[in-house]
């Protein structure tokens, strides 16, 4: 299964473009559908959800089960050759992040802010989204502003900015 | 109304509406601005030396520079290194860095980088002549450089 994985010279994973975009459609839907239905059904889903993103972002995009549908998908569809690759570190970190706001929704959906934790879902649908429909890389868009509060955080407790 | 069907249609506008952001922002990404539209009021903006220090870009012998201030999670980074590089192998006159803005965060606020990748296209004597945001387009930045080229 892992025969076809592609490693650059310092043995990171390189994986094909349409990869993420692909994965991110299956998330989308797999979240849809849960907002959609919500219940325990819907809870089952984002469950399922969260322990995708989880095993993407712990064990690498090599093990991602929507990476592994791809691959499947391109081979027996024959997809051809990928149109270009990438270092698997900022689709990976996007995975983490979808683990992180996931994770919070479980969180709210245990101690019954059943709302509060579909407004969670719906957060990580809309990026998603953006990701499957636009390829927009929202991470790009935060990067500077995050950067900035941790310089002013840090100069707030007295450290280097 | 029956809920689900309520909610079916919340999340069908949430794919509508973004769809809408991301054509929007299809149509804003990469363009060039020139330094007239990059100039604050009459000063012309330029990257300092001490920034130009900073980020490791020596221009003695250049006809035209740039910066490009990226993050370490920015896959549309790497398009624009792709194309920096391209450019960079047709004239052998024109110097390119790379830069975490995360790690310059002086220049950032000073040029009001709001996001990665973020390109500044610099004269010899530091003058931004352009910048973009997002992935350029080839033949945008081919002009430029052919430009600055003819005033060395």
């Amino acid at each position: 299964m892992t025969q076809d994985l592609v490693r650059d010279a310092d043995g990171g994973l390189v994986i094909d473009v349409r990869g993420p975009r692909f994965g991110a459609a299956i998330t989308s839907t797999v979240l849809g559908a849960a907002l959609i239905v919500q219940g325990p059904v819907g809870i089952g889903l984002v469950a399922w959800q969260w322990l995708a993103f989880a095993i993407a972002t712990f064990a690498g995009l090599a093990w991602s089960p929507y990476g592994r549908l791809f691959r499947s998908v391109k081979r027996r569809f024959d997809l051809g050759a990928p149109p270009a690759t990438e270092p698997e570190g900022p689709p990976r970190f996007a995975q983490f992040c979808g683990f992180a706001v996931a994770s919070v929704a479980l969180v709210l959906f245990a101690v019954g802010a059943t709302t509060a934790a579909w407004i969670a879902v719906a957060v990580v649908l809309t990026l998603s989204l953006l990701l499957a429909l636009t390829g927009l890389c929202v991470g790009c868009e935060v990067y500077l502003v995050g950067e900035r509060l941790r310089a002013r955080v840090g100069a707030a407790d007295g450290g280097e900015a | 109304m029956d809920p689900v069907l309520l909610r079916a249609l919340a999340v069908g506008g949430l794919v509508v509406l973004v769809l809408l952001v991301g054509w929007v922002w299809r149509r804003r990404d990469g363009r060039l601005r020139h330094s007239d539209a990059v100039g604050h009021q009459q000063r012309t903006a330029r990257l300092h030396g001490d920034h130009l220090a900073a980020v490791g870009l020596d221009l003695t012998d250049a006809e035209a520079g740039a910066v490009l201030l990226g993050s370490p999670t920015c896959a549309p980074c790497d398009t624009v290194k792709q194309v920096l590089g391209d450019l960079a192998q047709e004239r052998d006159r024109f110097r390119w860095v790379y830069a975490d803005a995360g790690e310059h965060l002086r220049i950032a606020e000073e040029h009001r980088v709001l996001r990665v990748p973020t390109l500044f296209v610099v004269a010899p004597d530091g003058r931004i002549v352009a910048r973009t945001s997002g992935v350029p387009r080839h033949d945008d930045l081919r002009r430029v450089l052919e430009d600055l080229g003819t005033a060395a």
